[in-house]
């Protein structure tokens, strides 16, 4: 009975399908494998086989008719090489475009990053060639009702209202937030754009994700990213993820953490939550919520008690430890288990393991950084890394996994409010060197700005945004609130305290909004709620940005590494790039020229000219010496892109080979260039693959601790002991960065050319515009351009030199409240008077903790990301997530009469309620309970599609916990405290 | 002749959904229809929580295929269980019938009114011929003619999924298997049936032509 | 027989293939991390360990990478996590079933597959090759039953125009439910050799089309029909007698009846009635119409073996319904077609019932239509 039945016509010889099913088979499968050496298997045969079958079915999968009236006569199929948008792991794609339209998504097998894996989202981006629920055109809201106007009308009326607003209150009036999905290009252009606004109130997601980390990373001991990899972790011998999973937000990360199991790794899990990343674990440790620094002194007071640290490693490297140690011993077994909830056996188990299975490594996310204390705690981790002389060793290091695609490059070079591109700062001297980069004359610039004093001091953060616009004007340190908000890609439901936010809303004088999916905010604006005042005179704007996917441009991913993405498909409907609009604001804004003083224009879409992509990275290559962003030129890294195959996937390291295109030899890459890739271009600098790694030469990616604090503190040396330098140094000792005074010095100025000298002249490596300095330091004498320290464990400028465990503004426990309490209040900090002790305070006399006795935290779910428009508005991914939830203990739910399934209130002391699904679930514990965060378009329980823009509502819709998110703010960089609050759940009764 | 099969390694999978989303992307699968969908076990108990994806298992001894009442099902050369929706009747005996829940239905069923019957085709397309435009309309791609893989096995995150050549996946989860540790167990498609998840075990099929 | 609980259960296959208990191993010092203190430890727990009752997190412990536990659970067919809203999203193996007469139970599909395919299928088919031979048996030896005078040409109003209708309606939509769902049931192996593939799945679609939307009708319409007829069809004493006498189809004796005899409240109570709700109530299950009702496959399964045994047992009784009805009994039909019968018919064949005729207290006729119908009947004949 059974039959092959298949038309003859159809029908390939079996012998030929077999073989190249077998190539295929055991070319993706050996890939499946990393320590085999997959690239002796035999070559995949790639896309071309399937070509002539591709071409003949084209007809019908052009789903997406827009593009249908610019096609060229005869069928073309192209392959461009792109990247995931949703996440930092930066996973490779192949997109197969014919006429124009996005038909098709190969994996690329060659990505030392994902070897053609993806998670969900991944797997799904092609939607966004579909676009079905994208904004179309600009719009407009009139009456309540969004409307649609021309770009032109749009930009002039949006200009006019800029200006006017910049007259008469002043350039600080108007807050730009950015994106961290702007590639580093875009993100650096914004940064200065709203510089040459005349204004530092711009940010962007970094600052509610990993603004902690980087500057408690960075004032440890350098640069505040990963230092490390996700591949680098197959080195490792244990692995702690402590507030990161993984599995959920980083899913391709796990394809390298898996296999570092599986030969030999042992992997620690310490989470309040049972996570799909814990589920993978050796060893999973329950947290409370808020209490890491407690578990990670709890780890340190083993090491130390059993001497399991490298005394070496400390002594060579690492300056206060034995400050941190006489707070580390306070915290005896039973004040940790009494502070985090883990008995002292686990606490001494992960510490064992750490300390007898080096190289280890720590991993961290969101579930450190979000706290009113995240400087503190990812300090302790780092801490905890010094002492057992991890950091800078392949397999070991702090392996910080960043947020978004590009969250790591806008942090680097975008618009970040206390920093010009490439942590610059706003001082005098740093203006300057950009303004020379620019092309600009800084006087000018500076005329832009309400005063110097404006000019230099950081403006007010993303996560405060709503406090400029509403707190009282003689309470903020700037002239008057916030009136202007412009959206330029990032979602509102991602911010805490959702009922001020709407608050703050109505009382704006313009909302503009540009991005791909601007519909939360919109809906989130023209929303109304009884009762409550509404500005008559605000007007709100969207403009359709173009994704990623319509424009080319530099991502760098966790790792640091750079990818170039081609660009796939032409903006669709009538969206435009990025950089487009931002060109073409600023001409309408009167500087238009400045912005690309010395950028190249390209006809965009319709013709119309934008800022081309390689120009502007080149421009970013030309400034960015601080943290190596200077090597990373558009020709390098499209090679790179072309020869993934080359790099091994363990060291990311390319053994050798040209790129056939531009005969580049890409021998001693890392893949990406990952940055600190010093000097310029033709240094050749390879990047760093893990940072701070003595046992490697410096043109070969090795480094030692930055330089960045001074020499010594206290009489204390603050430089590196002599012998802990990086292999093949000159100098052998620890030394400071390099600046002209130096190079004289050391008598290797001459070593400069005449330009060079001419260019570095009275200034350092960092503001050499020759890169003279960085040649002549590192080619010629194999030392470091930024000096040889010791890493900080005493960080002196922070609020907390020694991190100190102090518990959250909202915590349902009194009695840690009274032996840990928060900061002390500040009245300008950020710009803003900021609540700390006395709000505590209030909550504990309130009785808080009685009335809202469960601990509520939040995250992700691995279908959707961030704000969740995007991937909510993708069938493929909101089919698996079709409504928010609240995971909630199985007792804790029986205590309330709550059933799996059934809606639910969580309400929060803001006095939100907010309607979402039970998920009765051991995953969480009894006092805890989590909400992913990623939903938005209910209001309390209310359905606000009818506010949406006509057809650009998501497909799935439901209530943004940060609806009901409290207070809290990190005491260094203004951090939302979203990990840590406290809430009730209660039944629905009919 | 390769015999094609699926392993899913619970060690490895992650719950992630890669493998679902990159089969509606590849096949533009409608919204309702999962030709292959992710299961949790033991969800949030602390060291037994396992996830698995599963699709059809491409039965050797197919009940969907046997139960059909227009036995508009057949199998490739390559193992691969087909159907042909110009012949099903959408009476959704073969989702009864498999043990798997891989058949999948466009519409609700009331009435009887399913629509045509569509599952997880290993990436093979249908009768029509290779890579034409109606076999893609109604299948979806035929990535095996084209010489490449299921794409879901292919973009799985973390190579948990594992799909192919019976013999060479079988030989790839032995040796994760022997690293791990002793005694594992696959998910595969012996798995509800009880044969050994080693696919030369079983006999080769009928072949006709 | 559990072929698939020995092979994954590994406790009988590692007893089975490796005589020292799975447990033992680590005693050599081959592991490097097997401490000496502790290898005589597995030794002594070995057997308070039952490794059948270990949950996976125990296993994993013992035997890393062993996820026997997970499928056990797996194989329980009960309903894990999925984040899909999909009902039994979360099933990954149906559960085991065991339909009666089955040695044991196996994954419900199966049993189920086997299940409709063998015995139902098989016995089904023999049951109505049977039925059919059996009335054509009756035809060949008994023949049809004639009336045994001539007709006296006064007619007796039977069966009102609604009265037909409702039976037709039901007649009809059982026919064409019966065709249809015995193509699906039986089409593949009858009618697809003869058709091939295309034509036959054509058919089939139509057949299954016409099932599906018919069948509610019919499911309404014996509702009707029951109303209708149910208050003549209570038993009576007479009907004890008529059954023991088999209505006196073979001795062609006379046996006194009703307006329905026994053979026909039979019909009535056993085929209409109870296989008719069978047939109907689980039909509609299968069509997804009952509300408020998990449709998962373990209850459409169910619902179907129900539907095939009833329909089977309804169309082998609806044989000889027909039969009696068309050529069985001579001028029934033509009581059910234009609702008249002769005066000897009734007092042949339900002769209780014409005494109350003649007695007035049933009425000759009750429409107008139906006196009118009598009327031009028997009109001329008088004449
Ligand atoms: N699918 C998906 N992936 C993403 C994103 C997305 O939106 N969706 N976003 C990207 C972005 S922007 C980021 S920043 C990353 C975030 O990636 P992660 O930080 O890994 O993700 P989260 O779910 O926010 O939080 C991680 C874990 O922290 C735990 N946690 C909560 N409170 C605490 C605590 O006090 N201590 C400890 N130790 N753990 C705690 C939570 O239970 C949670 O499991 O993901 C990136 N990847
Ligand atoms: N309660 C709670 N809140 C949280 C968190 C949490 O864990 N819990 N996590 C926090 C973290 S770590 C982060 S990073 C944030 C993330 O939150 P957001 O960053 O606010 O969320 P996204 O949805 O990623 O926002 C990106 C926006 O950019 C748009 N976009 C995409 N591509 C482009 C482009 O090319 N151009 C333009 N102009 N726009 C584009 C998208 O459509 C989307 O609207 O949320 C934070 N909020
Ligand atoms: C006299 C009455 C009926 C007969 C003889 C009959 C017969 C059948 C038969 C033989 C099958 C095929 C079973 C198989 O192939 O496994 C079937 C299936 C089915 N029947 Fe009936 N049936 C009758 C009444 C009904 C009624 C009243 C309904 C609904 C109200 C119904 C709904 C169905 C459905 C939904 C199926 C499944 C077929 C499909 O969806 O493709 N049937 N029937
Ligand atoms: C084509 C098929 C059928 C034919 C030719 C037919 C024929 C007849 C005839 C001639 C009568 C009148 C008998 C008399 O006067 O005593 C009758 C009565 C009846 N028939 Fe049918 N019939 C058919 C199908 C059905 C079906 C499918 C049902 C129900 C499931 C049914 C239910 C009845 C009932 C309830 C009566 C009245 C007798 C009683 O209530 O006992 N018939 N049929
Ligand atoms: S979201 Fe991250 S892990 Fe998933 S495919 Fe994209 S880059 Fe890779
Ligand atoms: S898994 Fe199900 S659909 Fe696939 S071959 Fe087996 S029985 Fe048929
Ligand atoms: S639904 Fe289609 S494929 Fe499935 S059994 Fe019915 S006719 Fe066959
Ligand atoms: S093999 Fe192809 S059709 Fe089957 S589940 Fe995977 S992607 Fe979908
Ligand atoms: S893609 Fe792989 S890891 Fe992810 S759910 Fe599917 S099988 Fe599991
Ligand atoms: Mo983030």
């Amino acid at each position: 009975m059974l039959l092959t039945r298949k038309g003859d016509a159809g029908r390939r010889s079996p012998s030929g399908s077999a073989s190249h099913l077998s190539n295929s088979l055991a070319d993706s499968l050996s890939r499946a494998l990393p320590t085999m050496d997959r690239r002796a298997f035999l070559k995949r045969s790639g896309i071309g086989v399937g070509a002539g079958i591709a071409a003949a079915q084209l007809g019908l999968i052009r789903r997406a008719k827009a593009a249908d009236g610019n096609q060229p006569a005869a069928s073309k199929i192209q392959v461009r090489r792109t990247v995931c948008t949703h996440c930092s792991v930066g996973c490779a794609i192949d997109a197969v475009v014919e006429n124009g339209v996005w038909v098709r998504q190969e994996p690329v097998f060659d990505s030392p990053l994902n070897l053609g894996a993806h998670c969900a989202k991944g797997a799904a981006v092609r939607e966004h060639g579909h676009g079905d629920y994208r904004l179309k055109y600009p719009m407009k809201l009139v009456n309540g009702k969004y409307q649609r106007i021309s770009w032109d009308t749009a930009l002039t009326e949006i200009s006019a209202k800029l200006l006017d607003i910049k007259k008469t209150s002043g350039p600080d009036s108007v807050f730009w937030v950015g994106s961290s999905k702007h590639n580093n290009e875009q993100a650096a252009l914004l940064r200065k754009f709203v510089s040459f606004f005349g204004s530092n109130n711009c940010d962007h997601q970094a600052r509610i994700c990993h603004s902690t980390t980087v500057a408690g990373v960075a004032n440890t001991w350098g640069y505040g990213a990963m230092t490390n990899s996700y591949n680098d972790i197959q080195n490792a011998k244990a692995a702690m993820f402590i507030g990161s999973n993984a599995a959920e937000a980083h899913p391709v990360s796990m394809l390298h953490i898996l296999h570092a199991k599986e030969t030999g790794c042992k992997m620690i899990v310490v989470d309040p939550r049972y996570t799909r990343t814990a589920a993978k674990s050796d060893h999973y440790i329950r947290i409370r919520s808020g209490a890491d620094i407690p578990f990670l002194y709890g780890m340190l007071y083993h090491i130390f008690k059993n001497g399991w640290e490298d005394q070496k490693y400390i002594n060579d490297r690492v300056y206060g430890m034995d400050k941190v140690r006489e707070e580390v011993m306070t915290w005896t077994p039973d004040k940790v288990e009494e502070a985090c909830g883990v008995p002292e056996a686990e606490v001494y188990k992960a510490a064992e393991t750490l300390a007898k299975n080096r190289p280890s490594t720590v991993i961290w996310c969101m579930g450190q950084t979000q706290h009113s204390i995240g400087n503190a705690i990812v300090r302790a981790s780092c801490i905890l890394q010094l002492a057992l002389g991890n950091v800078g060793k392949s397999g070991g290091g702090t392996n910080i996994f960043r947020g978004h695609d590009n969250v790591q490059g806008a942090t680097d070079v975008g618009p970040n409010p206390d920093s010009l591109p490439g942590y610059y700062g706003l001082a005098t001297g740093a203006w300057k060197h950009w303004c020379a980069v620019w092309g600009v004359d800084y006087e000018w610039v500076k005329k832009q700005f309400a005063s110097q004093e404006m000019m230099e001091k950081s403006g007010t953060t993303v996560s405060r945004w709503v406090d400029a616009v509403l707190e009282k004007p003689e309470l903020i340190d700037q002239d008057n609130n916030v009136k202007a908000m412009l959206f330029w890609g990032h979602a509102p439901n991602s911010q805490t305290r959702g009922l001020d936010m709407k608050k703050a809303f109505d009382k704006l004088d313009l909302l503009v909004v540009i991005d791909p999916y601007p519909s939360a905010t919109a809906a989130m604006a023209a929303m109304q709620v009884d009762g409550q005042q509404l500005n008559p005179n605000r007007v709100v704007y969207l403009l359709p940005a173009a994704t990623q996917f319509e424009t080319s441009g530099s991502v760098t991913a966790s790792n640091r590494s750079l990818q170039w993405r081609e660009k796939v498909i032409e903006p669709l409907f009538e969206s435009r790039t990025d950089q487009m609009i931002m060109y073409q604001l600023a001409q309408k804004l009167g500087f238009g020229k400045e912005l690309v003083a010395k950028i190249k224009l390209v006809p965009g879409k319709g013709g119309m000219m934008e800022p081309e992509p390689e120009s502007m990275l080149e421009e970013i290559n030309r400034g960015t010496f601080t943290i190596g962003y200077s090597g990373q030129s558009p020709q390098r890294l499209k090679a790179h892109m072309r020869n993934m195959h080359l790099f091994d996937v363990k060291t990311l390291r390319c053994a050798g080979g040209k790129d056939k295109v531009s005969g580049y030899d890409m021998t001693g890459d890392y893949f990406g260039l990952p940055w600190p890739c010093y000097g310029t271009p033709e240094l050749k600098h390879p990047g760093s693959a893990n940072l701070y790694d003595t046992s490697v030469h410096v043109m070969d990616g090795g480094g030692n601790f930055r330089a960045n604090f001074g020499v010594e503190k206290d009489g204390v040396n603050l430089l590196a002991e002599d012998g802990s330098h990086s292999k093949g140094a000159d100098i052998t000792t620890g030394y400071p960065e390099f600046d002209h005074v130096l190079m004289k010095k050391l008598g290797w100025w001459d070593e400069l050319t005449d330009a060079e000298k001419k260019a570095a002249e009275g200034k350092n490596w960092k503001t050499d515009l020759s890169g003279g300095i960085i040649r002549v330091v590192m080619k010629n004498h194999g030392c470091h351009p930024f000096g040889n320290a010791k890493a900080r464990a005493v960080v002196w400028n922070f609020p907390d030199p020694v991190p100190l465990h102090r518990e959250p503004l909202y915590g349902t426990r009194p009695d840690l409240v009274a032996k840990y309490p928060t900061h002390d209040d500040k009245k300008t900090f950020w710009r803003m008077p900021t609540l700390y002790k006395s709000l505590q305070q209030k909550n504990v006399e309130a009785k808080l903790y009685e009335k809202f006795p469960i601990i509520l935290t939040s995250g992700r779910l691995v279908e959707f990301e961030g704000g969740g428009e995007e991937t909510r508005s993708n069938p493929w991914l909101a089919e698996l997530q079709q409504e928010n939830f609240v995971e909630i203990n199985p007792k804790a739910a029986a205590d309330r009469g709550i059933r799996d399934g059934e809606y639910c209130i969580v309400s929060t002391p803001t006095g939100a309620r907010i309607k979402v699904k039970a998920l009765v679930t051991p995953r969480v514990g009894v006092d805890t309970a989590f909400i992913p965060f990623h939903f938005s378009g209910w209001w309390q329980g209310r359905d606000l599609k009818e506010y949406y823009p006509e057809g650009a509502a998501p497909i799935v819709r439901g209530e943004a916990v940060n609806t009901a998110t409290t207070y809290g703010y990190d005491s260094v960089t203004m951090m939302q405290e979203t990990k840590t609050t406290i809430c009730n759940i209660e039944r629905i009764v009919a | 002749m390769a015999r094609m099969k699926f392993i899913c390694d619970a060690e490895r999978c992650i719950e992630c959904n890669a493998c679902v989303t990159a089969c509606k992307n590849e096949h533009e699968v409608p919204w309702g229809v999962n030709r292959r969908r992710v299961v949790t076990i033991n969800d949030g108990v602390v060291g037994q929580e396992k996830s698995i994806s599963v699709a059809c298992m491409h039965c050797s001894d197919a009940p969907c295929m046997a139960v059909c009442p227009v036995d508009c099902f057949y199998r490739t050369d390559e193992g691969v269980v087909l159907h042909d929706k110009d012949i099903c009747i959408g009476c959704g005996y073969c989702s009864y019938a498999c043990p798997f829940g891989a058949p999948q239905f466009p519409s609700n069923g009331t009435f009887g009114l399913r629509g045509k019957m569509d599952k997880c085709t290993f990436c093979a397309g249908g009768p029509e011929p290779d890579g034409s435009p109606v076999e893609f309309e109604k299948y979806g791609r035929n990535r095996l003619a084209e010489g490449k893989l299921p794409l879901c096995a292919e973009m799985c995150s973390t190579k948990a999924l594992l799909g192919g050549d019976g013999d060479v996946i079988s030989e790839i989860f032995r040796n994760r298997v022997v690293r791990r540790g002793k005694g594992s167990e696959v998910w595969g498609w012996g798995t509800a049936y009880g044969k050994a998840p080693h696919p030369d075990a079983q006999a080769p099929t009928e072949q006709k032509s | 027989a559990d072929v698939a609980l020995a092979q994954y259960d590994d406790a009988a296959k590692s007893a089975a293939v490796n005589p020292a208990p799975p447990t033992a191993q680590p005693a050599p010092a081959t592991t490097q991390d097997s401490q000496p203190a502790q290898a005589s430890q597995p030794l002594q727990s070995i057997e308070s360990i039952d490794i059948l009752k270990q949950n996976q997190a125990e296993r994993t412990r013992d035997q890393p990478g062993n996820l026997a536990p997970t499928y056990r659970i797996i194989k329980q067919g009960g309903k894990n996590y999925s984040s899909l809203p999909a009902l039994e999203a979360g099933v990954l193996i149906q559960p085991k079933a065991q339909f009666p007469g089955q040695p044991h139970a196996t994954t419900a599909g199966e049993a189920w597959r086997n299940y409709r395919n063998g015995p139902l299928t098989h016995i089904g088919g023999w049951l109505l090759i049977a039925a059919a031979l059996g009335v054509i048996a009756m035809y060949l030896i008994v023949g049809p039953l004639r009336m045994k005078q001539g007709p006296v040409g006064r007619l007796i109003e039977r069966f009102t125009s609604f009265e037909r209708t409702v039976h037709w309606t039901t007649a009809i939509s059982f026919v064409v439910l019966a065709v249809s769902g015995l193509t699906m049931l039986f089409g593949k192996y009858v009618m697809m050799p003869l058709f091939g593939h295309g034509l036959f799945g054509w058919l089939a679609y139509a057949c299954k089309n016409l099932h599906n939307f018919v069948g509610p009708i019919f499911a309404v319409a014996i509702v009707v029909t029951f109303i209708t007829f149910v208050k003549d069809n209570f038993p009576q004493a007479a009907d004890l007698k008529w059954l023991l006498k088999l209505g006196g189809l073979f001795n062609k004796t006379h046996v006194s009846a009703g307006r329905f005899n026994a053979g026909e409240k039979l019909w009535f109570w056993g085929g209409l009635t109870l296989l008719g709700l069978i047939v109907s109530g689980s039909g509609l299950v299968l069509d997804l119409l009952v509300p408020g009702l998990d449709y998962t496959r373990g209850n459409l399964q169910i619902a179907s073996v129900i539907h095939i045994v009833g329909t089977v047992l309804l169309i082998t009784a609806a044989f000889g319904h027909i039969y009696m009805g068309t050529i069985g009994v001579e001028g029934a039909f033509d009581a059910m077609a234009t609702g008249l019968v002769d005066d000897e018919w009734a007092r042949e064949h339900h002769d209780l019932w014409y005494q109350d005729i003649e007695s007035g207290k049933v009425p000759r006729v009750r429409t107008a239509e139906g006196a009118a119908n009598a009327n031009d009947a028997t009109g001329p004949a008088r004449a």
